[in-house]
């Protein structure tokens, strides 16, 4: 934010100010990581529990104790995901309360003309790419998807590891409905970090904010114009006239 | 010389007629009746042709020959423990055996006591005497006799339970009947009922409780389908059925016949329990460690911890049955002590799921069956379409880069003023800004219109921008230009 007051000297051409945009909190940077190391345990760990007819999980799995040991492993690692999970939650309960929760992941209606324009861009209906605020279209989308798959996943992991609990006080029908949700949302969440996170934060661009907490003023441009003209008041787009005459 | 050599001939040539005036005269009463009565099976006919083994039956010795005593009642044999010994055969007994019948003599069996006086026979008691005679079987049937080697049975014997059954104590010794049809091989119908009350001599807890069981039940009612013991346990080569392996792979011992819709069909019984139980993770958990580790002790049920193993009952038995949630409950809590009335609708019961049964599995199934392709399916396609666009930018840019570089147009100018470090341009260009940088670098091939279409529908100025509230300028602009046609239209 600091880095933002500062006035841009735009006559001074060879000197070349770099400015560094905040992205995401320490804090937050530490569930990214928290999830990705439970993430992938749970899914190394849970695949050859489902593709349990296959030859490299029965060689994998091939005694009691080593299914033992694996289930074991799952549940630590499931622990860790949901004390995360619980974090997050009740991080932003205190926000909310204190009334200092942002609003920027929150799907808004100008996310659905947003993800239009996308898809008229993709299409050559148009030429122009929408331009996003701090999270776009498509980083919302992961967000509230995997938030959504998480909880799936955390319910159905739980109601399985305790199904006599669970039983007490909702029908045995939830125990194999559990069973399957939790296969097959397990695979719906690893092919989405595949194709699509993966796609967007290391193919289309190497996006390293979520590690390094920030993002450069060339990246805040081009990708977050809306917040860039936001916090700066400069127009995002080096190439206007106006903007850049001004 | 020579005179010797004849009279060595000779002599020779003598013993052999009296050999053979000897066997026409008791032939009639033994031998020749197993290929006139039935066809003899192969372990006979192998015998007949290989009368190897020691010692070779003296066949000269009648059946008459030898009830001359035994068939009088009341001999007996002291022991050594002084038990008496009865030695009364009644006749009939083995002329109705399958021996008898197919004209097999005492001394086929008794190979060793054909003259009178007998040799010296000794035994510490009556079992001692069973145990001693019984190794007369593998004479004919040695293939039974080394199969009956591997069982249960014959690893107690070993073990030194004497008790443990040998041949004679499930075939008996002189009224050995038959059991297989000669041609086809299959159980007679009334060896059904026998077997089980065969093994009962030993067995009887578990023969009562068969006998309640549905398969005990339809079977003294005459019927042929269900399983009697030696349908689970096998017949010879009798397995313990305490171990591990036998646990793991009793499931495939119940679907012999409960996968087989001939005769499920008959009773309206489903053959997808196996299915239904292997695609359940109890089931899943089974048939892997029946194949990968065989020893593997396994906490997973198995058909029969909840169906019962001998007292198996109908599932929709009023009192037993395991469509009374109480007593699958029962069942349930033997490894899960918490389970409550809820706990048993856990398990799916062999049902698949449909609307109607188990309608909540049902629908999480239909929903990831949609769910999954939709998802995947559209995400790929983004992918696929983004990565297209942006190659297309690039191959675009690149066309135009070089017209540029031809024509020297006014536009890049701009650019570069701004820009101040040289290099940015390409740099921006190749590590990200692929995909927003054409919009720049086309505008040179565009029309003054389309130019000016864009103009509108951007900001239109930088002030209007910084007064406007901060969420969304663009957004409220273009609402409001939209609005504004809209009413001018």
């Amino acid at each position: 934010m600091s880095a933002a007051d500062q006035p841009v000297n735009q006559n001074a051409a060879p000197v070349r100010v770099e400015r560094v945009f905040q992205r995401f909190t320490l804090g937050q940077r530490w569930e990214h990581l928290i999830l990705i190391l439970s993430f992938t345990v749970l899914f190394l760990t849970g695949i050859p529990q489902k593709y349990r007819s296959t030859e490299w999980s029965q060689w994998l799995l091939s005694t009691p104790q080593r299914v033992y040991l694996v289930r074991q492993i799952h549940h630590i690692a499931a622990l860790l995901l949901t004390a995360g999970a619980i974090y997050h939650l009740g991080n932003a309960l205190v926000l909310l309360a204190r009334r200092r929760l942002s609003s920027d992941m929150f799907p808004t209606l100008q996310d659905v003309r947003d993800a239009w324009q996308m898809l008229r861009y993709l299409l050559f209906l148009t030429r122009e790419k929408p331009a996003f605020d701090k999270y776009n279209f498509e980083q919302k989308f992961t967000y509230w998807f995997l938030f959504f798959g998480l909880g799936i996943m955390v319910i159905s992991g739980f109601i399985l590891w305790f199904p006599e609990v669970v039983t007490r006080f909702l029908p045995g029908g939830v125990v194999p409905a559990a069973f399957l949700a939790h296969s097959n949302e397990a695979v719906i969440a690893a092919i989405f970090i595949v194709v699509w996170h993966f796609f967007h934060v290391h193919f289309q661009r190497l996006n390293l904010s979520m590690f390094t907490g920030k993002l450069s003023e060339e990246e805040m441009r081009l990708y977050h114009a809306n917040e860039f003209e936001r916090l700066t008041g400069e127009k995002a787009d080096l190439n206007e006239t106006k903007g850049g005459s001004q | 010389m020579l005179r010797r050599k004849i009279g060595l001939f000779a002599l020779l040539a003598g013993c052999l007629a009296v050999a053979i005036g000897v066997w026409a005269f008791i032939a009639p009463s033994v031998p020749a009746a197993p290929f006139v009565q039935g066809t003899p099976t192969p372990e006979t006919a192998a015998e007949a042709e290989n009368p190897t083994r020691t010692p070779i039956p003296n066949l000269s010795i009648s059946d008459e020959y030898c009830l001359g005593c035994h068939g009088q009642p009341g001999q007996t044999f002291t022991l050594e423990n002084g038990e008496p010994l009865d030695l009364y055969v009644p006749a009939e007994l083995h002329q109705s055996s399958v021996h008898g019948r197919l004209g097999y003599a005492c001394v086929q069996c008794h190979t060793d006591v054909g003259e009178y006086p007998h040799p010296p026979f000794k035994a510490a008691d009556r079992r001692d005497v069973t145990l001693q005679l019984n190794a007369a079987c593998q004479r004919c049937h040695s293939h039974q006799f080394e199969l009956a080697q591997d069982s249960v049975h014959a690893d107690a014997q070993l073990a030194g339970e004497r008790e443990a059954a040998v041949c004679v104590d499930c075939h008996t010794a002189h009224e050995v009947r038959r059991l297989n049809d000669p041609q086809t091989h299959q159980l007679l119908p009334d060896a059904h009922t026998w077997i089980p009350e065969r093994c009962a001599l030993c067995h009887n807890a578990i023969y009562q409780k068969y006998k309640e069981s549905v398969h005990g039940a339809a079977l003294s009612q005459g019927n042929l389908d269900v399983p009697t013991c030696i349908d689970c346990h096998g017949v010879h080569n009798i397995e313990d059925p305490r171990t591990t392996y036998f646990r793991l792979r009793s499931p495939s011992i119940c679907a012999k016949c409960h996968t087989n819709p001939e005769i499920m069909n008959k009773y309206g019984l489903s053959t997808q329990v196996l299915d239904t139980y292997v695609a359940d993770f109890h089931g899943t958990t089974t048939v892997i460690f029946e194949k990968q580790a065989p020893d593997a002790a396994i906490n997973t049920p198995v058909c029969y911890d909840c169906h019962g193993i001998h007292d198996i009952s109908k599932t929709t038995d009023p009192k037993t049955g395991l469509q009374m949630r109480s007593n699958l409950l029962a069942r349930c809590q033997e490894c899960h002590p918490d389970a409550n009335a809820n706990f048993p609708a856990a398990w799916m019961s062999h049902y698949i799921p449909s609307r109607e049964r188990y309608s909540i599995v049902y629908y999480v199934d239909l929903f990831y069956k949609i769910f999954i392709p939709l998802t995947l399916g559209g995400m790929g396609a983004l992918v696929l379409m983004d990565i297209t666009r942006t190659l297309l930018n690039r191959r675009r840019k690149r066309a135009a880069q070089t017209a540029e570089e031809a024509v020297e147009a006014g536009q890049p100018a701009l650019v570069e003023q701004v820009r101040p470090a040289p290099a940015d341009p390409t740099e921006t260009a190749e590590t990200s800004g692929t995909a927003a940088q054409p919009e720049a670098k086309p505008q040179v091939d565009l029309s003054a219109e389309e130019l000016q279409v864009e103009e509108t529908s951007a900001p239109a100025s930088t002030e209007d921008m910084t007064t406007s509230a901060p969420e969304n300028p663009t957004d409220k602009e273009m609402d409001a230009s939209v609005d504004s046609e809209a009413k001018n239209g």
